[in-house]
């Protein structure tokens, strides 16, 4: 078999699988911080936009400045209440519990 | 030049609404541009002056004018302009169930405040040229939630800020790992809390600025007393301070040591007691003739 194509060839595989675990690796690393992040995400939600949920905060003003800007919050609130019953089993998931 | 603010707070019933109308009518009788505003939802301004004031401020002299401020058409077009942003950002489903929210919305507690703090600034804004103008307030509670909204106010949007900052600094170390740093949208919630910042920033500045004369109404009697205390302690809570006592409805030869001694730091004001009642503009400039000495510390 030629060599220089073999080489070149072997080169393109090392580094398509160079790409995808790095992929996988850069993936890995910020998982836990992407899951923070929604938590974060979820909580800013909560504060703001508590009074749609039964949750008397904050003063009804700053929620009434922020709701137009919050439009993805909302919806993300508005699932997580209908996932509320079982938020072990979503965290557990996440972290990659069985 | 600003305009001096003048606030009439205290008790319910001790003579706010005539206290700041004699006021009023004074200061423009000086004759300096006076608008009187008054903020009490019970309004009584139409009754000093024997005709119906609204929004829109009326002329009573050339030199006085006299606005009523409408809390409900405040929340109502609150609600209004909030619900058309929505509409224009949100899903059909989102903003349709919204829309049920918001007729319940209207009643929320605190509503009431930020209204009186809407048609405060509006006022501000629309009436800059005038040389004073003269709040007559809202008893008590509403009046010192009212100066209590910009603190608390500021309270909630610094520690919101603070949230949203550290969310925008995760989200771009992912996007900096994952997507090797290219740049993430930036957050208009950041912007729209760091912009409301500022606005209460200034507000707050407003109410604790030498433009700003807290003047408390009393009467001679222990309930009002108490009460003027109670006021005083609350407001020093937030840094706003008494500008002047207004000892109302005093009899021949009262002796108010007592309240004087309690409140050595503010200047005091003695109205006396107008058994015959004060409604009509004539009525109130002759009073003001009479008893001039109790103006001249305004």
């Amino acid at each position: 078999m030629p060599i220089k194509p073999f080489l070149k060839w072997l080169k393109t595989q090392i580094v398509e699988a160079f790409k995808i675990s790095d992929a996988v690796m850069r993936g890995k690393a910020v998982e836990t911080i992407e899951h923070e992040v929604a938590e974060l995400d979820n909580i800013f939600g909560i504060l703001v936009l508590g009074a749609f949920i039964g949750i008397p905060s904050p003063p009804i003003h700053i929620t009434m400045e922020l709701l137009p800007l919050m439009n993805k919050e909302f919806d993300i609130m508005l699932d997580k209440v209908l996932t509320a019953h079982d938020p072990l089993g979503h965290l557990f998931s996440v972290l990659g519990i069985d | 030049m600003k305009p001096q603010l003048l606030f009439f707070i205290g008790k319910g019933g001790v003579g706010k609404s005539t206290s700041s109308a004699l006021t009023a009518v004074y200061l423009a009788s000086q004759p300096r541009q006076t608008l009187l505003v008054s903020m009490d939802p019970a309004h009584n301004q139409c009754d000093i002056f024997e005709q119906d004031f609204s929004e829109k401020p009326k002329k009573v002299s050339e030199t006085l004018m006299v606005k009523e401020v409408n809390t409900d058409f405040w929340i109502e077009r609150y609600l209004k302009e909030t619900t058309n942003q929505i509409k224009e950002t949100y899903r059909y489903e989102s903003a349709f169930n919204l829309q049920n929210y918001f007729n319940v919305l209207q009643f929320s507690p605190g509503l009431e405040e930020y209204a009186l703090l809407l048609a405060f600034e509006d006022t501000l804004h629309k009436h800059a040229d005038r040389d004073f103008i003269v709040f007559d307030m809202a008893p008590t509670a509403l009046t010192l939630r009212f100066f209590s909204l910009p603190f608390i106010t500021l309270i909630w949007l610094e520690e919101l800020l603070t949230l949203r900052s550290e969310i925008y600094r995760k989200k771009e170390i992912i996007s900096k790992i994952k997507i090797a740093g290219r740049e993430i949208e930036q957050d208009r919630v950041k912007a729209k809390l760091q912009s409301l910042i500022g606005n209460y920033e200034h507000l707050r500045e407003h109410f604790l600025s030498d433009t700003t004369r807290v003047n408390l109404v009393m009467n001679n009697d222990k309930l009002s007393f108490s009460e003027a205390f109670r006021i005083r302690e609350k407001l020093t809570d937030i840094s706003i301070g008494i500008d002047r006592i207004v000892i109302n409805k005093l009899k021949e030869d009262e002796n108010t040591a007592g309240i004087e001694n309690e409140f050595k730091d503010q200047k005091i004001a003695k109205l006396r007691l107008a058994p015959e009642g004060l409604t009509g503009y004539d009525v109130l400039k002759n009073y003001i003739a009479e008893n001039q000495e109790a103006f001249q510390n305004i």
